[in-house]
């Protein structure tokens, strides 16, 4: 039932980017400002978790949207606007990477109170298994230090399945891989990510 | 897929900007958008459009070069072809309304050259170099 509503809810807000898109196409600048009010905190997750570093994630998620700006006369629907997007998100993300200084510095934004609730954050802390008394700021430093010791791939789709929750067959869409791919990336980051985030992981 | 680097990974959720980023967001957007119209050049305006454009064809990189090198080479062909056609010579035989003949004996060939009347040409003189008055007198 709940995965009817899911469909149902998905297709409400494809139809609405349909709606949007178009009337951007026609010269109506206000109905792409909607779609950067609604996506906007999306991307920003998108690319904050591959770069770490709030400065380079405002300057291109601006840059993202103002591409995407140019370009969306040329989007046909082929793919849903969400995809179509994402994947010029992820891939100007990817370019930059690869241009930027290996010297950068993070740039980490505040944890979120909400977290002290987290069943998975409560579980991490409260269990007796636990090997040592979780600092979350230095957890944060140490997720962060660990997503940036792996590839740009690898860590593009790591973002995209554990933290942002896209099922694999958006992913490969918005990579352009197929999903066997997305599955073998996935699990290739975790062993490294479980090898440099041994101390928080219960034994 | 390891559950607990999945759980550890969710925890990333909670990182994220101050609530007011967003809300400033838009506006630094259309402050970005219109310095950047003011400051570049129309010819690079259209440039990036047209390069934003090209992708959603999904053509291969390669098929652009090509089509490149062959746009340079029919400009060549097209350019060359405009400078024969300029060569005063061949626009005049090409143009000329007057009767060709034949200006070799019969069975000697065929060169063709437009008949022309002696009222075409203005007359003309060839002077001596030196006129001979003025050549000094011969003294033994």
């Amino acid at each position: 039932m709940s995965s009817i509503l899911m469909a149902d809810v998905a297709e409400e807000l494809e139809i609405n980017d349909v709606d949007l898109v178009a009337r951007t196409q026609d010269g109506d600048p206000r109905a792409f400002d909607d779609l950067v009010r609604k996506y906007s905190p999306r991307l920003y997750g998108l690319v904050y978790n591959m770069t770490s570093n709030h400065e380079d994630t405002n300057d291109l998620l601006q840059d993202i949207f103002a591409k995407a700006y140019r370009s969306i006369r040329g989007f046909k629907g082929k793919s849903s606007f969400y995809t179509w997007l994402h994947t010029i998100a992820t891939n100007m993300t990817i370019n930059f990477l690869k241009k930027r200084s290996r010297t950068y510095k993070m740039s980490l934004d505040d944890v979120d109170n909400g977290i002290h609730n987290d069943p998975e954050f409560l579980e991490l802390t409260s269990s007796p298994d636990a090997r040592r008394e979780v600092n979350l700021k230095e957890l944060q430093v140490r997720l962060n230090e660990a997503m940036m010791k792996l590839s740009n791939e690898h860590r593009a789709v790591v973002t995209m399945f554990d933290i942002q929750g896209m099922p694999h067959a958006e992913i490969g869409k918005i990579l352009g891989i197929s999903e066997g791919t997305v599955r073998s990336r996935l699990f290739y980051a975790h062993r490294q990510l479980q090898n440099h985030l041994q101390e928080f992981l219960v034994p | 897929m390891n559950s607990d680097v999945h759980k550890l990974l969710r925890l990333k959720r909670y990182e994220h900007p101050t609530p007011d980023y967003f809300e400033r967001f838009l506006d630094e957007f259309h402050d970005r958008q219109r310095s950047e119209l003011l400051r570049q050049p129309a010819w690079k305006l259209a440039w990036e459009r047209l390069v934003d454009a090209l992708p959603e064809f999904r053509v291969p990189r390669l098929a652009y070069a090509a089509v490149g090198a062959a746009a340079v080479v029919l400009s060549a062909v097209i350019l060359v072809g405009q400078q024969d056609e300029g060569l005063p010579g061949t626009a005049l035989a090409l143009n000329d309304p007057r009767p060709m003949v034949n200006v070799l004996p019969p069975g000697r060939g065929d060169v063709r050259l437009p008949v022309s009347s002696r009222s075409e040409f203005p007359p003309h003189y060839v002077l001596e170099a030196r006129p001979v008055s003025y050549e000094s007198p011969y003294s033994f």
